[in-house]
């Protein structure tokens, strides 16, 4: 049975690495479907519309025209994966509309399969909006996001209890490498030829990291 | 066979959502299989008949013979609730004929169910009206109905001009209409169909619809936020219905 996922990344703090994880998986999600639509909520970020301009549209949360815009389209069951990549002014609205829309009930009425990834990180704000997730997201389909990079050490408590998707550090020479706004992760696999290398070992774990919450979806809607 | 009961929805001062209020309630009546009649006295045109016209007729409640139409009728008819939505300026001479026409003095005797739903506004001018409205209320249940049509705190800022207000008229329960989405509220305009049957994307006979997935959760969330506040008030018991277990419309 056919299932169309739609990727919210999200974290109410900025600078932790959103934009990066939705860049990492929309390349993915191209690479193993040939097709995904990215939405860009993040007007005061590093954009992915900048990233990836082929699949990237922005949109906005700010009035009701901007929601219907952006939510009358990933509620279709259309077999095209969606990627949101939500900006830490946006968190707040965003989960306050979906909750007041009933968005995840309408979602699995319609056969598409909501996941929220979570950026974790170690301050007070991002401990209280987790809660607030948790009370939406049912527990299958709400992800955090351990991005080492930024938590640098264990996950807060908080946020241990449920799916976890680590995102290993980079060296900084090599963060500043796939920073640029031409670098594409799908393209570096295709062209460098030793596999050994960390950057590319540090994709294709990541790739599978995804592969693997693909299943689990799969596995719990069968 | 319950008592008749009759809802009178209205208020002098225009544009405060007295038609908007009616058709919550004949929503809430329909969800609840309670069988409800209404008249819209906005004659000739008549704004809830085009939402809900299969149970409403226009009547101009100053003419006695219309007022023969919905008074002599209580007893008469099926539904045992019937809605009244009052136009604008209607209010208070609505209530003195009901006074001059004996209907009050039956409903302080218990023979007819009488509820005004008196739909406030933000101004001072529409909260004017209480005092007036109130003098008619002696066999009647009174709700004062602030109805949030913008981001008004209905003067709460200012206690002594809000108890002035809210707090003088003993018997009054008062009633929150929280404000719905613009775009929502418009669309539901466009549509011209009940408010259960935008929720459900339906039209007005039935058939799918293709309405904003996001405007009719607004829709939902409002619906459900106003029917808490009826069930609060245990306003199918006020109308003598025996509420079902579960309700339509409400998934």
């Amino acid at each position: 049975m056919r299932h169309t996922p739609v990727y919210i990344v999200c974290s109410p703090r900025p600078l932790v690495g959103k934009t990066l994880v939705a860049r990492l998986l929309s390349e993915f999600l191209l690479l193993k479907s040939g097709e995904v639509s990215a939405f860009d909520v993040n007007l005061k970020e590093p954009s992915l519309l900048e990233y990836l301009p082929d699949i990237t549209e922005t949109a906005e949360v700010d009035d009701t025209f901007g929601k219907m815009a952006l939510m009358d389209r990933v509620i279709v069951d259309d077999g095209v994966a969606k990627v949101i990549d939500l900006g830490f002014h946006a968190f707040d609205e965003f989960f306050k509309m979906t909750e007041e829309i009933g968005f995840v009930k309408e979602a699995v009425r319609r056969g598409v399969v909501p996941v929220v990834l979570f950026v974790g990180d170690t301050d007070r704000v991002s401990a209280r909006s987790y809660p607030t997730l948790q009370r939406q997201i049912p527990p299958s389909s709400l992800v955090t996001v351990d991005n080492e990079y930024i938590v640098r050490g264990e996950l807060p408590q908080a946020f241990s209890a449920g799916k976890i998707l680590r995102i290993g550090a980079l060296p900084t020479f090599l963060k500043t490498y796939i920073d640029r706004l031409s670098f594409s992760f799908t393209d570096y696999l295709r062209s460098e030829k030793d596999s050994s290398t960390e950057l590319h070992q540090w994709i294709r774990r990541n790739y599978f990291s995804f592969r693997e919450l693909e299943l689990s979806l799969i596995l719990q809607q069968s | 066979m319950a008592k008749p009961a009759v809802i009178v929805v209205g208020a002098d001062k225009g544009g405060v959502g007295k038609t908007t209020v009616s058709r919550t309630l004949l929503d809430y009546f329909s969800a609840n299989n309670v069988l409800t009649r209404a008249f819209d006295t906005e004659s000739p045109r008549g704004t809830l008949k085009r939402f809900h016209p299969d149970i409403t007729e226009i009547v101009d409640m100053t003419t006695t013979s219309d007022q023969m139409k919905i008074f002599d009728t209580l007893n008469a008819v099926s539904p045992s609730v019937t809605v009244i939505d009052v136009r604008a300026g209607l209010l208070s001479p609505a209530l003195a004929s009901l006074r001059d026409i004996g209907f009050l003095d039956a409903a302080k005797s218990g023979q007819i169910t009488f509820a005004v739903f008196h739909i406030l506004g933000p101004s001072i001018a529409s909260l004017d009206e209480i005092a007036e409205t109130s003098s008619f209320m002696g066999g009647a249940r009174y709700f004062l109905v602030k109805n949030f049509i913008n981001d008004t705190q209905f003067f709460q800022w200012d206690q002594a001009t809000y108890n002035s207000y809210f707090h003088r008229i003993k018997d009054a329960t008062d009633l929150v209409i929280p404000k719905l989405n613009e775009m929502a509220y418009e669309q539901v305009e466009v549509a011209s169909v009940p408010f259960l049957k935008f929720v459900a994307n339906k039209g007005i006979s039935d058939e799918a619809a293709n309405y904003s997935f996001v405007l009719r959760g607004y829709v939902r969330h409002w619906l459900a936020n106003v029917w808490s506040e009826y069930d609060r008030i245990k306003l199918t018991d006020i109308v003598g219905s025996t509420k079902p277990s579960s309700r339509g419309g409400e998934k």
